[in-house]
């Protein structure tokens, strides 16, 4: 090829021309010197050919003065091949390609010209060492050449800076580590360590140390724990003995069965108390009579009414867990904005469609704190109808071990049913969320 | 959270829909007379193919019927024990009740106002807040010296509970332009608290304490029954309406615990009534919404 000579160029003068141009307008000054440092300029006459497509994909091309014509080949899918390149343009961008070493185009000198030629793998070196402008001049290649040289195809083989960039952006574990290494940093954990040691110190040193007169009756936190490990249980009851989890199942299986039924009567039940005018004014007035009666008050009239203990139990839980899912749905049925109900029929819904695609995904917020509640009281019911009638299950833990003075068994007791409470309440939470994204998102929206 | 209109005609479909709760109940109850009608053996057939008794309907008929509940009401309404249980019940609510607004209002502040306090005091507060009250019941006997102590300190701690969750909830969502505007106006740590802090929480305490008083009922009547109700005090019908209740179930006098756990009921909505009166005077601007 004629006229390949590289003759050095001024640093003042070439910043002067990468400032005229798109992809390096807003580069900083110090990174354009360096981009300087790699660049040559060259001259050309009208007539010859600086490159062939297929040709050796190397340099990055800016004119400085004169005309090329730039063909693209068919294959690149432009919708318009042909451009005269002027002043400031910028071309030979195989060269930044990531899967094509090879030129695309064909570009003839039709006048005299004048241009600076940057070797692509050095100026991608330069890019890559300021990430962050390096992406904002890469992007800038990529408006480019979609706009100027009509060409869309190719962006995705723009060789990503920004793609180095993403991969040391936080994600997944990064993101939890982060979150881990920020908490540390707060006073937060070791505010809580202080919280929790004065707790549990207070704990070993009331009762165990120094036996003030109402802690000695009460389990030490060492015997309790003592205990709840040991293989061989003084009092029968540990980690280790079978027997334990049967009562962890047991009431876990009643709470599921209560939960489930009042959700599956519940909710059905608060959709239409909240959508139908009439049906709420038959219905709730009975509704609000039975519900300030404590669930307690029902043990005994459960035990009449259900011949086995069992179904009384689950009566007891249910009952509870049911007011709450209902007030809760029917309240967030009310919480509708009326205006997206005369949407729906503006737009052509029938009341069927209304209820399913309005009320029920409307109401869903409010459900689910329906739900979070009666779980909470599920529990709160269970414990009461397994101390005063059951066999088995956590609350007959709790009230067998008093009456037979197993004192620690208790505590045990009273920790489980924490833990296994708290789970379960964070197991509705998580569904919730789930089944509600567009809540979260909404939230977090919001929240920016 | 505008006064609602009386309306009469919602008055009467909710007298119309209880008296058909009520009828129904009726029915239902008295099915141990009906169903023994030969006009009713077709009844009896279905209910022992699906394995229950024969001798009523299943569950509502082993329930004393709505007019042997007034009857019963009658006879124990002259009686002193039951109005004593009344009053033992009522001490015991507003006992706890009580010791729980002055110990959780300060609690709840002190949690909501300092960083430190919330970092030290929360994380115990979460720890032990998943056990229900109930389950404290026991450790609570063991622990106090009298019964009456350690009902009243199982019914503290869970309107406690509601209470400090509701204080640090509504101190949370008090707008942070309020702070903002207070401050560059040049108020002191003393007059937010006062001016800002309070007001800003009150709704939030008021809307704590009446759940915290539904609650309180709630688990007063179960610690009454699990403890044998401080049987002590007042003779066998004395020790408080949970009691009164257990006692009745154990006395076989089905009536009787119906008209308990209406008492309860009932006590537990005035209750909250009041409470509620005296939240709106306590906040008089949110009746101006």
């Amino acid at each position: 090829m004629p006229q390949q000579d590289k003759q050095p160029i001024s640093p003042d003068m070439m910043i002067g021309i990468l400032k005229a141009t798109m992809p390096f307008q807003v580069v900083s000054e110090p990174l354009l010197r360096r981009i300087a440092a790699i660049g040559w300029k060259t001259t050309f006459r009208a007539g010859d050919t600086l490159y062939e497509a297929g040709g050796p994909a190397d340099d990055l091309f800016i004119v400085v003065a004169g005309k090329i014509d730039h063909e693209l080949q068919p294959g690149v899918h432009a919708r318009r091949p042909m451009k005269t390149l002027v002043e400031g343009d910028v071309f030979g961008w195989a060269a930044l390609l990531e899967k094509v070493p090879n030129r695309l185009a064909k570009a003839v000198c039709t006048e005299d010209a004048l241009v600076i030629r940057i070797n692509g793998e050095e100026l991608l070196k330069v890019l890559e060492s300021d990430p962050n402008a390096g992406d904002v001049v890469m992007s800038r290649f990529a408006t480019m050449i979609t706009r100027d040289y009509t060409v869309p195809d190719l962006i995705a083989q723009l060789r990503g800076i920004h793609r180095k960039l993403h991969a040391r952006d936080p994600q997944g574990m990064n993101v939890t580590l982060y979150r881990v290494s920020r908490w540390l940093k707060s006073p937060k954990p070791y505010l809580m360590l202080i919280g929790l040691s004065i707790f549990f110190g207070g704990w070993y040193l009331f009762v165990e140390v120094l036996r003030l007169p109402r802690f000695r009756e009460m389990p030490g936190i060492t015997t309790v724990v003592a205990e709840w490990m040991s293989p061989n249980p003084t009092y029968g009851l540990s980690i280790y003995t079978g027997e334990y989890y049967q009562h962890i199942l047991v009431s876990i299986w009643r709470v599921t069965q209560a939960f489930f039924l009042a959700t599956a009567l519940g909710v059905p039940l608060g959709l239409f108390l909240g959508w139908s005018r009439k049906f709420k004014d038959l219905v709730f007035p009975v509704f609000e009579t039975l519900r300030p009666i404590p669930i307690l008050a029902w043990v005994p009239i459960a035990i009449v009414m259900f011949v086995a203990t069992e179904s009384a139990v689950i009566f007891l839980t249910f009952l509870a867990s049911f007011f709450a899912t209902a007030l809760n749905t029917m309240l967030g049925v009310e919480s509708i904005d009326e205006s997206y109900v005369r949407a729906a029929y503006c737009l052509g819904s029938n009341e069927r469609q209304v209820f399913l695609h309005v009320i029920v995904p409307g109401s869903l917020p409010f459900i689910f704190t329906g739900l979070q509640i009666s779980v909470g009281v599920a529990w709160f019911s269970l414990v009461a109808a397994e101390m005063v009638s059951g066999q088995y299950g956590l609350g007959y833990v709790i009230n067998t071990s008093y009456t037979t003075v197993k004192y620690p068994t208790i505590i045990i007791g009273m920790i489980t049913l924490g833990a296994v409470g708290y789970v379960t309440s964070a197991m509705v939470r998580v569904a919730g969320d789930y089944m509600m994204q567009w809540r979260l998102r909404e939230l977090a929206m919001g929240a920016n | 959270m505008a006064a609602r209109k009386f309306d009469s005609k919602a008055l009467a479909k909710g007298v119309f829909s209880i008296l058909v709760f009520l009828v129904l109940w009726e029915i239902g109850s008295r099915s141990k007379q009906w169903i023994a009608l030969d006009a009713f053996s077709w009844l009896r057939d279905m209910l022992e193919a699906f394995g229950f008794r024969s001798k009523y309907l299943p569950w509502i008929g082993a329930i004393p019927a709505p007019s042997a509940v007034l009857v019963a009401w009658k006879d124990v309404l002259f009686d002193a024990g039951y109005w004593h249980s009344w009053y033992m019940s009522g001490a015991r609510v507003f006992g706890g009740f009580i010791a729980a607004m002055l110990v959780g209002i300060p609690f709840g502040l002190a949690l909501a106002v300092s960083r430190t306090v919330h970092g030290i005091g929360f994380p115990v507060f979460e720890l032990l807040r998943p056990i229900p009250p109930l389950a404290w019941v026991p450790a609570s006997i063991i622990f106090w010296p009298t019964q009456e102590l350690s009902i009243a300190f199982v019914t503290f701690l869970d309107a406690f509970y509601t209470v400090v969750i509701n204080v640090v909830g509504g101190a949370k969502s008090i707008d942070v332009r309020f702070f903002q505007a207070a401050q560059s106006m040049g108020s002191s740590k003393a007059d937010i608290f006062r001016r800002v802090i309070l007001p800003g929480t009150l709704p939030s305490i008021v809307v704590g304490s009446a759940v915290g008083m539904g609650i309180t009922w709630e688990v007063v009547v179960a610690a009454e029954m699990i403890s044998g109700g401080g049987s002590q005090v007042g003779g066998t019908s004395g020790g408080g309406l949970g009691f009164f209740i257990w006692n009745s179930y154990v006395g076989g006098s089905y009536e009787q615990i119906v008209v308990g756990m209406i008492s309860i009921g009932i006590a537990g909505y005035i209750s909250s009534e009041l409470l509620r009166h005296f939240g709106k005077y306590l906040t008089p601007w949110l009746r101006l919404r």
